[in-house]
């Protein structure tokens, strides 16, 4: 791979991170799939950016399957659509999580004011 | 409809419990019979065995979230339900019966004492170290204490213990932002906010039901998980300490 090509590599990766961890930060990305992403991309760079690395990853994988070097755009545009995708799941959950606590919280003080009306009756 | 608060005492004790039929109803009768002047809440936790119908009649409240939220969350429901019911502090208990509601007491008091944020209820502190822990959980327990120590400038012994005191200044804190289970992260987060956070030595009985919330894949999923956003609670706190600057 050329030198601009593992810039570029190196590049989405740092993006992708940053944005990973913002989303979780912001509680936006459920932390187990923000994991996932995190190790992923973390040693997706780190093979880019180690030369023998990179060299014995390209010759397994053409071995396994042998595939054009521009593949890595829509690989990496995927993983984004994904990390989108599962944050929209995170907010969606957490809105339910959310609504689950209210609801807990409100039975139960209606139950205990309940209660202590009986008891004082 | 808003619905008053129907504080009797000045501590709320909450046990969070999923799935524990066997054991929440003497864990109950124990904290009603050493901790009176305490009112008791338990979070079941979207439980599928009988843990409910045990809590009927138990004269505790009980908090039932329709489905498993996990342990962060019915702890965080629990900071909610003290914070409007405007608890001066929160007593955290597991449900496995490991902890003996007797040994509330003098943490009560130290963290009267020592005016203390959050007092934690610790298995380590008194010898600092993890005798009789098995293997991959020591190695756990000595990596966050040491990342606590790392980041928040003082080592924590006991993490993970269910066994906590926790003051009415660090709720809003603690319902503002999203943890995992409430240990190593948010300690670190609460200490770089500022609070204040002590351990005290407890001794505990070993679980005699159930099944401990941690999966054999937890073992690898859980640190990583706790490391990410142990950082990311490092850059969140101070974020939040620069905006209230």
């Amino acid at each position: 791979m050329t030198a601009l090509g593992v810039i570029f590599g190196a590049a989405i990766g740092i993006v992708l991170l940053l944005w990973v961890a913002n989303l979780i930060r912001h509680d936006r990305l459920y932390i187990g799939y923000g994991v996932i992403f995190v190790v992923g991309t973390l040693a997706a760079t780190v093979v880019l950016l180690v030369p023998s690395l990179l060299d014995a990853v390209t010759r397994g994988s053409i071995a396994l399957l042998p595939v054009a070097s521009l593949t890595i755009v829509p690989l990496a545009l995927f993983t984004f659509l994904m990390v989108y995708v599962f944050a929209q799941i995170t907010i969606l959950s957490n809105r339910v999580a959310r609504l689950t606590q209210e609801l807990a919280i409100r039975n139960a003080r209606e139950a205990d004011v309940e209660a202590r009306a009986a008891d004082e009756r | 409809m808003h619905i008053q608060p129907t504080r009797r005492s000045q501590s709320l004790v909450a046990i969070p419990a999923y799935n524990e039929a066997a054991t929440i109803r003497s864990v109950v009768d124990r904290v009603r019979a050493d901790l009176p002047e305490c009112d008791l809440l338990v979070v079941n936790d979207g439980s599928r065995d009988r843990t409910a119908d045990v809590l009927a009649g138990s004269g505790a409240v009980v908090a039932n979230h329709l489905c498993n939220l996990g342990y962060g969350r019915a702890i965080q429901t629990a900071v909610l339900y003290a914070t409007r019911g405007e608890y001066r502090q929160l007593i955290t208990l597991d449900a496995d019966g490991q902890h003996d509601p007797a040994q509330v007491r003098p943490l009560l008091a130290e963290f009267d004492r020592g005016d203390w944020d959050i007092l934690i209820g610790s298995r380590y502190v008194a010898r600092k170290r993890y005798d009789g822990v098995p293997m991959g959980r020591r190695l756990g327990m000595q990596l966050f204490s040491q990342l606590v120590g790392l980041t928040a400038g003082r080592r924590i012994y006991d993490t993970t213990s269910g066994l906590k005191i926790i003051g009415r200044r660090t709720f809003a804190a603690l319902a503002d932002w999203h943890f995992i289970d409430f240990h190593a992260e948010a300690l670190v987060y609460l200490m770089r906010l500022g609070f204040r956070i002590g351990e005290l030595p407890i001794t505990i009985d070993e679980r005699r039901h159930g099944r401990s919330m941690y999966s054999a894949l937890s073992h690898i999923k859980y640190p990583l998980k706790t490391v990410l956003m142990l950082v990311l609670g490092v850059v969140q706190a101070g974020v939040t300490r620069r905006r209230a600057s």
